[in-house]
């Protein structure tokens, strides 16, 4: 036994050392395919980085919904067993962007007595998530590290990009020898960073506050939001409870420096030095690297302390938990969708909507109109869900990407021609805005932009009588309500100031 | 106070400063036609090329005969290949050389509208544009440069209507338009619009050519080369959806293309100007090119079996003087290629 431990404490030397190599290959390779989460998709399967996190496929499986990438996900819940949480240490970007963007010590900034408190919150996430997944809730994968870089990348860093860009070339132009280089950068990036209207969205300083607010307390204490609040850490580390090998010490040559526990980064190592918390341990073996006498490698059956909560503890946390989830279930939302409240294209029923969309964004990332929003007006439980909102684009005939890079399942993958006569909602037209109803003056705007081939708005001539009581031949707009899919291009492209006299209702959800 | 401190007050105070001044410049990022609100007069690249002009600056046509207008007004193709028909129609007018001289810089203006293939006549054929390209290049021009503004995302209709393709394909560029290439600019003609945000490349060009395609349109009743000029235009163009003939006609006093190809190898005869189903295509098969908007369209409405007087802003333009509309008075030559 002692041999074996020996011979390895060289292999494990100088691990972490590769880690940063493995983070920059995770984070370039994410950033890579988000970026090119654009239209047009091509065959690529863009969704899969999300699709195989955990947390996203089993709440997607708790609803019925599997999607290939879920066989990754599987197989990243079996690396525990061997390697702890090494994706919370090599692979996560978010675990990458909060570790080094932080500064680099060991835990100890804290008090004992938070951190011993703070060790006990991993298990109480997971309970908290369990009870809104038990009552159709997905609110939990907020949270997901995926998911929130997804989510910042799409509304805080590519809507820079685009109007840093934007602003460069406008610089550039105003050299006149410049110009055909900046034109051809343009129309390459055109569509893919640049937009033909610069990229907006919604909760954008929610989300701001959020990333900041988690790279902020990891000043605090490293990683402390990877380390205890992080869900998918938490589902990993539940996991690595079980762990069949991981961290060994040496108990003969151990002499209780306690070095390894104060550059663990996850504080994973306990005042004992020699046990592992082997729900946190990301197997960095850093501690091997500090250890004056060589007494720290790799081995099966680790010693393993893990907080584990009390009975009453759970208890208590599981009611909280299931009334949350009760309470959501039973919310106003569910009961009747915000009138303007139309979902994309493929979207399923609102309930699981709400029980199964990530809140990634890649919907909105993919769009190529800006018109997927995040929600605001489907309550706090659907926060961030996909919304369409027609101020800021409209459903482009040529486009069925938001279904294909949905790593949930929650936008349904629709051929084009399925998408073309798939509903989503109804246009209708305000009769005391429009401008030939109200203003008797010509207009046409929403026919003829109307991408429905038969088209859904059409133009009635007739004879009217003006306020004044002049008469007029004027034609004026009406919305054929059979032909209508909802797709918006009509209200976005109105031209009545403000609030569109043309505008998109829900519809009744079919049964 | 001690160099440290002294360092540290001044970094504080030019930090500040910095975001102050970031503050204001941040506002630049708001670019749009706001920006140019003062109007600029521009005028457009030069008369269209007349036959008589033309005549004194040996044309591709070569041998013709120096002193009569032997260019008809119109040249009108018919055939199955919309290419030829193009090539042949801008030959009956004297070829490209009468249009594109050595080292001229061309903007080319397709209707590129929305995002549709170009089986549903809804943006101009691609073979046609393309061909156009490679006769400018052929005629040696610098440049070729094929734009419009369409309504929806520009990187997905230049793909989808296979302009894109063709014109790469054919070693011309395609430009896409930002803000930074309007400017408010004086249409001095004008009677309801006497100023606009205008695309800036078509007055510095050489030369343009409109290229549209023929269909309907629920208000302007056919959108031709007239009502496709919209595609240079800035701002809110919906605003033009009031009085629009005359506004289109106060357009048109000021752009003047020096060459029209009207594209009719499929008509959009229903449900224009973004159709979108094939029971509204029908086969034109033909090419009508000239050197004014009015002309051309006055014939294009032909083919859509209307008078030209039908089409509001053809007859109103020929009224105000813009250009003949009537056919009988125009020569007009056929061909099938």
């Amino acid at each position: 036994m002692a041999d074996v431990k020996v011979a390895s404490h060289t292999r494990v030397r100088g691990v972490h050392r590769f880690r940063l190599a493995f983070q920059i290959a995770f984070l370039l390779l994410f950033f890579a395919l988000l970026t090119l989460t654009v239209w047009p998709l091509g065959s690529v399967a863009l969704g899969a980085f999300l699709g195989a996190d955990p947390l996203i496929a089993l709440n997607s499986a708790a609803s019925g919904q599997w999607l290939w990438p879920g066989f990754i996900a599987i197989g990243m819940l079996i690396v525990p067993l061997f390697a702890g949480r090494a994706f919370c240490g090599y692979a996560c970007p978010t675990g990458t962007i909060i570790e080094r963007t932080t500064p680099s010590r060991g835990p100890g900034q804290l008090p004992q007595a938070w951190r011993a408190r703070l060790r006990t919150l991993p298990v109480f996430v997971l309970i908290a998530c369990a009870g809104l997944l038990l009552f159709g809730s997905s609110l939990y994968l907020f949270f997901d590290p995926l998911a929130t870089l997804t989510r910042v990348a799409t509304i805080l860093l590519y809507p820079l990009l685009d109007r840093v860009l934007r602003l460069a070339g406008d610089v550039a132009y105003l050299a006149a020898p410049l110009r055909p280089g900046v034109d051809a950068v343009t129309a390459a990036l055109t569509g893919r960073l640049i937009f033909t209207r610069p990229l907006v969205y919604g909760l954008q300083l929610g989300v701001l506050g959020m990333f900041t607010g988690m790279l902020a307390i990891s000043w605090i204490e490293p990683r402390l939001w990877c380390r205890d609040l992080c869900p998918l850490g938490a589902l990993l580390g539940l996991v690595g409870r079980f762990a069949i090998v991981g961290r060994l010490v040496d108990g003969e040559t151990c002499i209780s420096c306690g070095k390894c526990h104060s550059v663990c980064p996850m504080d994973a190592i306990p005042d004992d030095f020699r046990s592992t918390d082997r729900s946190r341990c990301q197997s960095c073996y850093v501690c091997a690297d500090v250890c004056p006498v060589n007494a720290i490698g790799v081995g099966t059956r680790p010693h393993a302390w893990t907080y584990s909560p009390t009975r009453r503890g759970i208890v208590i946390a599981a009611g909280v938990a299931a009334l949350a989830g009760f309470f959501s279930f039973t919310g106003l939302g569910r009961r009747e969708k915000a009138p303007q409240l139309v979902r994309p294209p493929g979207a399923r029923t609102e309930a699981d909507v709400l029980a199964l969309c990530s809140r990634c964004g890649q919907c909105m990332k993919v769009c190529p109109t800006n018109v997927i929003q995040p929600a605001v007006s489907a309550g706090f439980e659907g926060v961030f869900t996909p919304q369409m909102d027609y101020r800021v684009g409209y459903c482009e005939w040529s486009c069925n990407e938001c279904g294909k890079v949905c790593p949930t399942g929650t936008i349904r993958p629709l051929s084009l021609e399925v998408k073309h006569r798939t509903v989503i909602g109804r246009a209708y037209i305000d009769r005391d805005r429009c401008i030939p109803w109200a203003d008797y003056k010509t207009c046409l705007v929403c026919q003829e932009l109307c991408p429905v081939p038969e088209k859904a708005i059409v133009i009635n001539t007739a004879d009217v009588v003006t306020p004044v009581g002049t008469t007029l031949r004027l034609g004026r707009p009406e919305v054929v309500a059979e032909r209508c899919i909802g797709c918006g291009v009509c209200s976005n492209a109105c031209p009545v100031a403000y609030r569109p006299a043309i505008e998109v209702f829900g519809v009744r959800e079919k049964a | 106070m001690d160099r440290r401190e002294f360092c540290r007050f001044i970094g504080v105070c030019s930090l500040t400063a910095c975001v102050g001044g970031l503050t204001g410049c941040a506002r630049a990022l708001q670019w749009s036609e706001a920006q140019h609100t003062t109007v600029v007069t521009r005028t457009f690249g030069g008369t269209p090329s007349s036959s008589a002009s033309a005549a004194t600056t040996p044309s591709a046509g070569g041998t013709s005969a120096p002193a009569a207008p032997a260019f008809p007004d119109l040249a009108v193709t018919t055939g199955s290949d919309a290419a030829a028909n193009t090539r042949l129609a801008v030959e009956m007018l004297g070829g490209m050389g009468r249009f594109v001289r050595r080292g001229a810089r061309v903007v080319v203006k397709p209707n590129i509208v929305v995002a549709r293939e170009p089986r549903y006549g809804v943006t101009t054929n691609p073979d046609a544009v393309a061909v156009v390209v490679t006769m400018c290049l052929e005629a040696g021009a610098a440049s070729v440069t094929v734009f419009d503004r369409p309504t929806a995302s520009t990187l997905q209709a230049y793909t989808v209507s296979g302009i894109k393709a063709a014109v790469q394909g054919a070693g011309g560029t395609m430009k896409v338009l930002s803000d930074r290439d309007f400017e408010t600019i004086a249409i001095p003609q004008g009677r309801l619009i006497t100023s606009w945000p205008l695309l800036t490349d078509i007055f510095d060009a050489d030369v343009m050519i409109n290229m549209p395609c023929a269909k309907t349109h629920g208000l302007a009743v056919l959108t031709l080369s007239m009502k496709s000029l919209m595609g240079v235009m800035g701002g809110t163009r919906s605003l033009m959806h009031q009085d629009q003939p005359q506004k289109l006609v106060d357009l048109n006093t000021l752009i003047r293309p020096q060459l029209v190809i009207l594209d009719a190898f499929r008509l959009l005869y229903r449900n224009g100007p973004t159709g979108g189903g094939m029971q509204d295509v029908k086969p034109g098969n033909t090419c009508v090119a000239g050197t004014s908007q009015v002309s051309v369209d006055a014939y294009g409405a032909t083919l859509l079996g209307m008078k030209p007087t039908d089409v509001p802003c053809v007859a109103l333009a020929a009224e105000q003087g813009l250009g003949v509309a009537d056919l009988s008075k125009l020569a007009v030559a056929k061909r099938s290629a």
